[in-house]
């Protein structure tokens, strides 16, 4: 499959900065998306300072944090003022390995893009802007807090990991968080806020040409050169899990159930990640789809809802299986699945269709600009080209997913969490 | 009968009860087709309804079980399938949808479009049933599945604490009926209720069908007439709630980390009226974006909360405030929401904030056009409300509100209800 198959013409370009540039036209949409991106999340607390050599460990939650902190400007107008002034929607979010400013925007785009490179560029941390953030964040913290889906995740990550970073709530904790300060934050910005670690990524009915040449010239005025990669340090995690079991009880009508397979295959990056990462994908769809045999049992049973999933999440430094929903009986669905899993049968005739399914989806990504630059952002920073998806997928066979599930799906290596519901307080049940 | 060939916009008709509606466009590469019926939501066929939209996704005379029509929309380039439940005012809408890939970009250059159209026909017409009637063990098992879902409001508190406060202001009006019904309206369904019911929506209920995408209007047109021609039930346009509450609160407490704030507020004014505009430049001066008075005095000047906005129900006439803070924060909150009403009443908004707001507003209404299921959401919304501007009208009439305009709702919007879910031990009956 080409981009021309597929009818979209990608322009991409590299500035003597380093910063990435990626462009797609998309003629007749009415709105652009851009982002602004970096290769730093919530697991790189822990580097060397670039020069010196020097550790240094910073608090949990501080790539959150930051990101929250890049809104503010020392000089008018403000970021988020500008882009009122222009029309434009604006935002940012952070995750394991990256943290994403946006905008997204209907006119005014290369006003835009001048606001969300002052967003990224402009750091204006102070020791009372800072200390002001900490009850948001607070509050943040506190809404996923009351999130049974984010407590059940996070449980299973400190259950699959010792030691790994991955373990830690992306937005660190309201303790973890109130010992910021802005040296912390100046520190990390300029370690990770370089444009050699970042991409930009523009889509919508907009001219390529005109906008790489518009960012080349914004950039030549900060005249940055390449710096050498950032050195990060990671624990050393031991194969098993840390805890076999993590239950959590809270208001919730049905228990929620979700099992994890840590995969000590880390260490890939590029087209090798891709390949791994797509084998595992299509592994979990032939096993346990809305298609499978499997799924439509439990479903039956009434062991699963329909939004019952299984998927496959990898970076560098990481990487895991996660299956699970809301369930009635967490112990005889953990012990069928456990049972089931290394031995139900995987069907060529599976794989081809479902390989299929996987084209159309691609397909499909280049209509939602928002899904569109997430995944090439996940993509970019794990050394991935977006264009080499099809082809990939292509080539996986079913030699693959059977080697690949008898090295995935081992007891040592597998976890649950589990949220319970509390008993009802008051009369009228949760009142 | 030919329609007019434009594109980039709605053509078709509603009448006696039947809605055609197709938006033929080159902006997208999958095509989406959307079937809802409508009825009125009311305690003695809520849950009938809902167990019907899960029945839908069981199977069909030629795919049988849940499993083939799976692997049926595997098939189909990974077309995604769904039957939901939705509410609109006091009306239950049943719908389907189907997306998928416009085989033009595809291998080979499968018509996906037609055989789409034909999935979500025999969807509509020809369920999988036993001797003519839903076989019982289907139905018992998605009335399970069911009531576990309508139990699952307590674990998204923000969406709970909501519709407590639409229980609280519609006093048992239709409108604040809970869109699934309740655990005990489920037990009460067989398979030959749900079959009836089956018999008298599909034969007579309101039913409106939509296509987004790069397709033939005339093609649709006589797909459509072959099968859906008869005469229906008129749909009833939705009123407007009209109760007087003078500010009652009610505070009730549950287990969670962050208390949820949400007050109610009479409007007088549904989409059908000319001065809608100034109530939409109202609400969004107030609270409908991040450069909007709730958010920048609740969250970034006071720091009291993460998110704190202000939104529309069109068709009831009303405004809801919500805020997710710390317990002990509920008065100084509260404060800060009333005084920012208040402030509105007297005038206390630029021009800026007037100008930033209209461009938000181009901005989203803009964006919606890129996306098939805002567009068709919002097409919908507009034929239930009996009226009312979508897309550059409403652009243009915002464009035109004065500020007087917005005075003169600002003065005549009041308090309702307050509603708070707090933590454990803090409940009662405020003021």
């Amino acid at each position: 499959m080409s981009w021309q198959a597929i009818g979209e013409e990608p322009v991409r370009e590299t500035l003597d900065s380093g910063l990435e540039i990626f462009v797609l036209p998309k003629p007749g949409l009415k709105k652009t998306y851009a982002t602004y991106a970096t290769h730093y999340g919530s697991i790189d607390s822990h580097f060397r300072r670039p020069g010196s050599g020097e550790r240094v460990d910073v608090p949990d939650g501080i790539a959150h944090f930051l990101e929250h902190k890049m809104f503010e400007k020392e000089t008018d107008p403000q970021v988020f003022e500008r882009f009122a002034q222009l029309g434009a929607y604006s935002n940012a979010y952070t995750e394991y390995i990256t943290t994403t400013f946006l905008f997204s925007a209907t006119s005014d785009i290369q006003d835009c893009l001048e606001t969300l490179l002052r967003v990224v560029e402009e750091p204006y941390f102070t020791e009372e802007n800072v200390e002001k953030e900490k009850g948001i964040i607070e509050q943040e913290i506190r809404m996923y807090l009351d999130m049974p889906g984010e407590r059940l995740r996070s449980n299973l990550m400190r259950a699959l990991y010792h030691k790994n970073p991955v373990r830690l709530d992306i937005a660190g904790s309201v303790e973890s968080i109130r010992t910021i300060t802005t040296e912390d934050l100046y520190l990390c910005y300029h370690t990770f806020y370089h444009p050699s670690n970042m991409a930009i990524f523009v889509a919508g009915d907009v001219d390529p040409g005109r906008i790489i040449d518009h960012l080349s010239t914004l950039e030549k005025r900060r005249a940055l050169k390449p710096l050498p990669s950032i050195e990060r340090i990671f624990p050393e995690e031991p194969a098993g899990v840390a805890e076999k079991r993590v239950e959590q009880s809270m208001p919730v009508s049905t228990p929620l159930w979700l099992m994890g397979y840590k995969d000590g295959e880390t260490g890939l990056s590029g087209r090798e990640l891709l390949r791994h990462d797509m084998t595992m994908s299509l592994m979990w769809n032939l096993l346990l789809g809305s298609s499978s045999s499997l799924f439509n049992e439990l479903y039956q049973d009434g062991l699963i809802n329909e939004r019952f999933y299984a998927h496959y999440s990898s970076a560098s430094n990481y990487a895991f299986s996660a299956l699970g929903g809301e369930t009635p009986d967490p112990e005889r669905l953990e012990s069928t699945l456990t049972a089931r899993l290394p031995n139900q049968a995987l069907r060529q005739a599976d794989l081809d269709r479902l390989k299929r399914k996987e084209m159309g989806e691609f397909l499909t990504l280049f209509e939602n600009l928002e899904e569109l630059a997430f995944a090439f952002n996940a993509l970019h920073f794990r050394g991935i080209d977006l264009a080499e998806v099809p082809t990939i997928i292509e080539g996986i066979t079913m030699g693959d997913l059977e080697e690949a599930r008898g090295r995935h799906l081992t007891e040592s290596a597998r976890a649950s969490s589990l949220v319970i519901p509390t008993p009802m307080t008051g009369a009228g049940g949760f009142r | 009968m030919a329609w007019p060939h434009v594109s980039d916009q709605f053509v078709g008709e509603w009448r006696d009860g039947v809605g055609l509606f197709v938006y033929p466009t080159k902006r997208f590469k999958t095509v989406t087709i959307h079937a809802a019926w409508i009825q009125d939501l009311a305690v003695d066929r809520r849950a009938v309804g809902a167990t019907l939209i899960q029945l839908l996704r069981r199977g069909t005379e030629s795919l049988p079980s849940r499993q083939v029509m799976e692997t049926r929309l595997e098939d189909l380039y990974g077309a995604s399938f769904r039957a939901d439940v939705g509410k609109l005012g006091d009306k239950q809408i049943l719908s389907v949808h189907v997306t998928v890939a416009n085989g033009r970009f595809l291998p080979g250059r499968p018509d996906t479009v037609g055989q789409a159209l034909d999935f979500v026909a025999e969807v509509l017409e020809r369920p999988a049933m036993l001797n003519g009637a839903f076989a019982d063990e289907v139905v018992e098992q998605e009335k399970v599945l069911l009531k576990r879902q309508i139990a699952a409001i307590i674990n998204d508190k923000g969406q709970y604490a909501m519709s407590r406060l639409m229980e609280l202001v519609s006093e048992g009006q239709r409108f604040g009926l809970r869109k699934l019904g309740t655990e005990s309206e489920v037990d009460h369904i067989s398979a030959s209720t749900v079959t009836e019911f089956y018999h008298s929506v599909r034969d007579g209920a309101p039913f409106v069908f939509t296509v987004v995408g790069d397709v033939d209007p005339d093609t649709i047109h006589e797909y459509f007439s072959s099968r859906w021609n008869s005469t229906r039930q008129p749909l009833a346009t939705i009123d407007p709630y009209r109760g007087r509450h003078d500010g009652q609160t009610v505070v009730e407490s549950g287990d969670v980390r962050q208390g949820k704030l949400n007050l109610a507020y009479r409007t007088g004014i549904t989409a059908r009226s000319s001065r809608y505009p100034a109530l939409v430049m109202y609400s969004g001066i107030l609270g409908g974006f991040s450069h909007s008075k709730l958010f920048l005095n609740v969250r970034e000047r006071a720091s009291l909360a993460y998110y704190a906005y202000s939104r529309l129900d069109s068709a009831l006439a009303l405004m809801t405030i919500g805020a997710g803070i710390e317990f002990a924060d509920y008065e100084d909150a509260r404060a800060i929401i009333q005084a920012q009403v208040e402030a509105m009443r007297e005038g206390a908004f630029t021009d800026e904030d007037v100008a930033y707001t209209l461009k938000a507003y181009a901005n989203d209404i803009l964006s919606e056009e890129d996306s098939p299921g805002q567009l068709i959401g919002r097409h919908l919304e507009q034929l239930l409300v009996g009226g009312g501007l979508t897309g550059m009208d409403l652009i243009d009439a915002l464009g035109k509100v004065r500020r007087q305009d917005v005075l003169e709702v600002a003065r005549e919007v009041e308090l309702d209800t307050v509603y708070f879910l707090t933590t454990e031990g803090k409940s009662g009956h405020g003021e």
